[in-house]
């Protein structure tokens, strides 16, 4: 059967991830979404029963700081692969979560990531169904969720369990 | 080497590492893979007291090489840490000889969680 999930569940996702890897408090902004000057986009890509793309997105800077936080050091002073690496093990973290609890038959793709200045996701035949913009004290970021299906409220919780025993 | 991390992600194996020492096991030894591939590289030299690794991997994914572990009747334990935890791909992992499935995100108690029953 198949499920889908809430704007209210891919926010919990994302609270999840940034509470438990990196000790980071985030809330959802109403921020209308401007994506100017340097930034970075990790994605996953999703094929299956439903087909589609989770990415997150944040300028440099505070790539710099998840990383920091994410590796516990001292955030790099540019994007450098180590930044790259978490920007795109944090978007499959939350990828991978969604496409948990659609419950649905869904292959993930490894994550990718751009950085630059002049360009645009476009994922084939899909349009963005969700954009939602999160603060935490060190600036503001987007995890945006591009679909051919809609997310239809609330039929999933977050997650189950995080560990399962055989 | 009493475990071996594989991921493709190096920051995944940091993070690994860190929990590891967190949850208590400072002074066992780690070894780390990139993917499934290198792993097996790895096993035949040294047969670790568990493998924790990664699902989704480029070369060898995490399932292929559970299959090639058990399928060379070795009985290593072997836990998958993996964004990805819907009821499907644990039943497939225990259906091919995992021992747990943890999913991501996670704290060093739920490693601890996971690999004390195996280790102590």
């Amino acid at each position: 059967m198949k499920t889908e999930v809430s704007v209210d569940t891919v926010v919990q996702i994302v609270q999840s991830i940034f509470t438990t890897m990196m000790d980071l408090e985030v809330t959802t902004i109403d921020l209308p979404w401007q994506p100017t000057g340097e930034r970075l986009t990790s994605s996953v890509y999703l094929e299956g029963d439903w087909n589609g793309a989770v990415s997150l997105e944040c300028n440099g800077e505070q790539a710099c700081r998840f990383a920091g936080q994410f590796l516990s050091m001292e955030p790099p002073d540019a994007v450098d692969d180590d930044v790259r690496d978490v920007l795109g093990e944090m978007a499959n973290m939350i990828g991978g979560n969604i496409k948990s609890a659609m419950g649905m038959d869904i292959r993930l793709s490894m994550p990718s990531v751009i950085d630059g200045s002049n360009y645009e996701l476009r994922v084939c035949g899909s349009e963005v169904k969700d954009r939602i913009g999160f603060s935490f004290v060190g600036g503001s970021f987007w995890v945006t969720v591009l679909g051919k299906e809609g997310l239809k409220p609330g039929t999933t919780s977050a997650s189950d369990s995080s560990l399962v025993v055989m | 080497m009493d475990i071996l991390v594989v991921d493709d992600s190096r920051t995944m194996r940091i993070i690994l590492l860190r929990a590891i020492k967190q949850a208590g096991y400072r002074t066992l030894t780690v070894g780390e893979a990139e993917n499934g591939a290198q792993a097996l590289e790895k096993l035949r030299g040294d047969k670790p007291r568990l493998i924790l690794s990664d699902w989704n991997m480029p070369e060898m994914s995490g399932l292929e090489l559970l299959r090639q572990v058990r399928a060379s009747n070795d009985n290593i334990p072997f836990g998958f840490v993996t964004t990805e935890g819907s009821a499907e791909m644990r039943a497939l992992a225990k259906k091919s000889g995992a021992d747990f499935l943890l999913s991501k995100p996670f704290t060093s108690d739920d490693i601890y969680e996971a690999i004390s029953p195996i280790l102590e």
